[in-house]
């Protein structure tokens, strides 16, 4: 019996945070990040593009985010949401108080994501990636099954990235990229186009960096519905958004540093209506 | 700095406790004769039987105030013990004010004649539609069957989004939510004509058809059920 839902789907406002561009770490060299993810919706799009109130769900992923150089050319990627924690709300009655649905909640090891991201040129920064998604997380709990810290699917995500760094000014770096990318996802999941833009812009001699992102996701409206499974499943497919967000950046030291970003939807299908939040500590051995 | 850090990640964690939703699930109390006759035969009783909802929609045990509207046919005594003492019809009145004030009555005009006849049990009917913005739409009838339970029959207009996970659809008196309210089953069908037979269920115990995410607890919509 499968068990997929919603919030499935709110683990890619996650990834789209994560974007690293088309540029490689060298042989070598390491980039760490520690982070604390979190999103609260009260409300979600609907099939038809349109908000309904939900009851409140959290989620909330404290992550390990690294890269590595193997070589010049290929660096290897793991995403690792080591606790994720995902709640609903108590539901009450405004009329006499009663507690009429008990909130739950469920911690534990997200869905971890693996990459390989290959260099194709060493001139132009154009780069080709393949993410493997393990179903490492919970993907059903609760006494509704309806909580989880992982959507029990293993996806591979090919992905190509493209971009150019230059300087706005003699103290101002700035740079733009591009990605488009193919989630092929299992049981019964659809399948998914990517893509994404990113532009940032280096201040204070490049220890603050603004960065500005539109990702999105496309169905391919292949999978599976609730009407094409068996009776008592309680399945949720075909979601789509287009998001935007925004990340600072602060170098405190040459290679330390903090980070902060957030990301929302312009428009979504079947996914949470609300900002996700993203802090963290990062160590990056390039500087 | 290091300590703002920790201080800032542990404030994650206290952000991230279970809270509290409110929803106004408030409706109308009803107070409903359910057992009603046509007819009592001369010179017999018949004992009537309420029911009565509050303003969460949930049956209360409450002592009603019987009245008749002539005492010469008809004579009902505060238990609802009906006696029929001469030819002709009367209005049966059960009544109850609730703890806020409000007043609930329901009244049946009853004969009395030979023998005593059992209301002709009539057919419910309604339309469930979206109070979401998830498709929804279809009418419906509820009939009893000889053998006790009752039979829920959508039509072929029927239709219902099946981007929703864990659609179930519910018996309830009070449309805002699933506590109290007999579950089906989970939807299976999503267009066109079906049907649903409910055991144990009396044809006037639910007033409203009700389908939920049960999953999420999203309400997508309903129909009030009403007489044929």
């Amino acid at each position: 019996m499968k068990k997929q839902y919603i919030v499935a789907i709110l683990f890619l406002y996650a990834g789209s945070l994560l974007a690293g561009g088309p540029w490689p770490q060298k042989k070598g060299q390491v980039y760490l990040k520690l982070s604390e993810w979190w999103l609260v919706f009260d409300q979600h799009y609907t099939d038809q593009g349109l908000l309904d109130p939900n009851i409140t769900t959290g989620l909330f992923n404290t992550t390990i985010y690294a890269e590595y150089g193997f070589t010049d050319r290929l660096t290897g990627i793991v995403y690792a949401p080591l606790l994720s924690r995902n709640y609903m709300n108590n539901l009450i009655s405004a009329t006499n108080q009663e507690l009429l649905v008990p909130g739950e909640a469920i911690n534990g090891l997200g869905d971890i994501d693996i990459t390989a991201k290959y260099a194709i040129s060493r001139s132009f920064p154009v780069s080709v990636s393949l993410t493997l998604g393990l179903p490492t997380g919970v993907p059903s709990a609760g006494s509704e099954g309806n909580l989880q810290t992982g959507d029990g699917e293993f996806n591979q995500l090919v992905q190509i990235d493209a971009g150019q760094g230059f300087q706005l000014s003699e103290n101002i770096g700035a740079y733009f990229s591009a990605l488009v990318g193919f989630n092929n996802r299992t049981r019964g999941f659809s399948d998914e186009f990517r893509y994404g833009l990113e532009a940032g812009m280096g201040l204070l001699n490049n220890r603050l960096w603004l960065i500005g992102r539109l990702n999105g996701v496309e169905s391919f409206q292949n999978g599976e519905t609730a009407a094409t499974i068996s009776s008592t499943s309680i399945f949720s497919n075909n979601s789509e958004f287009t998001s935007y967000g925004a990340e600072a950046a602060y170098y405190v030291t040459k290679r330390f540093g903090v980070s902060a970003s957030f990301a929302s939807a312009f428009r979504g299908r079947i996914i949470a209506a609300a900002p996700s939040y993203s802090v963290g500590l990062f160590y990056d051995m390039s500087k | 700095m290091k300590t703002t850090v920790i201080l800032f990640f542990i404030s994650i964690f206290f952000f991230s406790c279970i809270g509290d939703d409110f929803i106004d699930d408030r409706v109308d109390p009803i107070l409903r004769i359910t057992n009603p006759i046509d007819s009592i035969a001369l010179d017999s009783t018949y004992q009537f039987q309420i029911s009565f909802l509050n303003y969460v929609g949930k049956e209360e045990e409450v002592e009603a105030e019987w009245t008749s509207s002539d005492e010469t046919i008809i004579q009902v005594d505060q238990m609802g013990l009906a006696s029929a003492k001469s030819p002709g019809s009367a209005e049966i009145t059960a009544e109850y004010t609730d703890l806020e004030g409000t007043l609930v009555t329901d009244s049946r005009t009853v004969g009395v004649g030979e023998r005593t006849v059992k209301e002709q049990t009539k057919g419910k009917k309604g339309l469930v539609s979206t109070t979401s913005t998830y498709k929804l739409t279809g009418e419906f009838t509820l009939t009893s069957n000889d053998d006790g339970s009752i039979e829920l029959a959508f039509f072929d207009d029927y239709e219902a989004s099946t981007a929703l996970p864990g659609l179930y659809v519910y018996l309830t008196n009070n449309p805002s939510t699933i506590s109290g309210a007999l579950e089906i089953q989970a939807v299976e069908v999503f267009e066109g004509a079906h049907t649903y037979t409910i055991e144990n269920v009396e044809l006037e115990q639910y007033g409203y058809v009700l389908y939920f995410c049960k999953p999420f607890n999203v309400k997508v919509g309903h129909g009030e059920i009403e007489d044929q």
